[in-house]
């Protein structure tokens, strides 16, 4: 769920250009394999919360509306269960 | 008066347990989070246990006027309660709260069916002191990894809410103390600090699921 949140905040906050962040880049910013970062990217693609697009052959990923709203309720929900000693 | 005292209490954990498991039931419906989905199934527990024994006082006081409420009412409330606990404690990674072996399951299954209601109630209410306390402590030792103050709020409140159990268990030893009124008042004042970070939620920010 954090690494969900991270890429999601990265996609939003830390884009090196407007086309958006490269898988390299993300892979940097969350800390974790190329295998498992790719079947993320897809399952957040698939589920509208990012918006891929190829990019001088390369897929380059932006949050979506759908993705910014998750986003702020992660966020709202994270403090939350944060408040009951939990992580979400 | 005593019996006033603890239909407010009832009425006090039926809403806030019922709140906060709406809010975490919106939460878990919006983020899809596990941990939200265990928080709710625990505090609509917390809540449903303080409602059976509100409800029976409730229909002692308008309709039987005996002055007690049945003792298995008061045993099933705290049983619902207890399952809520233990969703508490369990959402701290409890990894192995039952036995593995079916024998052992089987065996600990039998005092149920050999001893009275008032022992049950006992055993019930120690199980939720062991639940409340590891609770309490998991919860402080989040505090000090994220020295958020709503944290330290909830592990009082569990603090509170553990040492009402211990004093309720307490009361069948000295009956006609004040430690049942002591203890009804800590576990209101457990329950009000519990409810603190539901107020730190913006509730106008989150966008509610169309369902709910």
């Amino acid at each position: 769920m954090q690494i969900i949140g991270d890429i999601l905040l990265t996609t939003r906050d830390n884009t090196p250009d407007e086309q958006g962040a490269s898988i390299t880049y993300l892979i940097r910013k969350a800390n974790i394999s190329h295998g498992r970062i790719s079947k993320i990217l897809n399952n957040l693609v698939a589920q509208g919360l990012l918006e891929q697009s190829n990019s001088s052959g390369a897929c380059k990923y932006k949050i979506s509306h759908v993705g910014r709203e998750f986003l702020q309720a992660y966020n709202t929900f994270n403090k939350f269960a944060d408040g009951y000693g939990l992580t979400i | 008066m005593e019996i006033f005292l603890e239909n407010i209490l009832n009425l006090v954990g039926f809403i806030v347990g019922m709140v906060i498991g709406i809010i975490s039931y919106i939460g878990f419906r919006n983020t899809g989070s596990p941990t939200l989905f265990r928080l709710t199934l625990a505090f609509f527990s917390i809540g449903a246990g303080f409602f059976i024994m509100w409800f029976g006082q409730t229909l002692d006081i308008v309709v039987y006027q005996t002055g007690h409420v049945e003792r298995w009412v008061q045993t099933l409330g705290i049983a619902v309660q207890t399952v809520g606990y233990f969703f508490i404690a369990f959402s701290h990674t409890i990894k192995s709260f039952f036995p593995k072996s079916n024998y052992l399951r089987s065996v600990g299954m039998v005092p149920l069916f050999l001893i009275s209601f008032i022992s049950i109630e006992n055993i019930i209410r120690s199980i939720s002191f062991i639940l409340l306390a590891y609770g309490a402590i998991e919860t402080l030792m989040s505090y000090f990894a994220s020295r958020r103050k709503t944290a330290i709020l909830v592990a009082c409140g569990l603090w509170a809410l553990a040492f009402g159990e211990f004093l309720g268990w307490y009361y069948f030893v000295f009956p006609q103390s004040i430690l049942n009124v002591v203890s009804i008042s800590m576990k209101i004042s457990g329950l009000i600090m519990l409810f603190v970070p539901v107020t730190k939620v913006p509730l106008t920010k989150i966008k509610f699921d169309e369902n709910i």
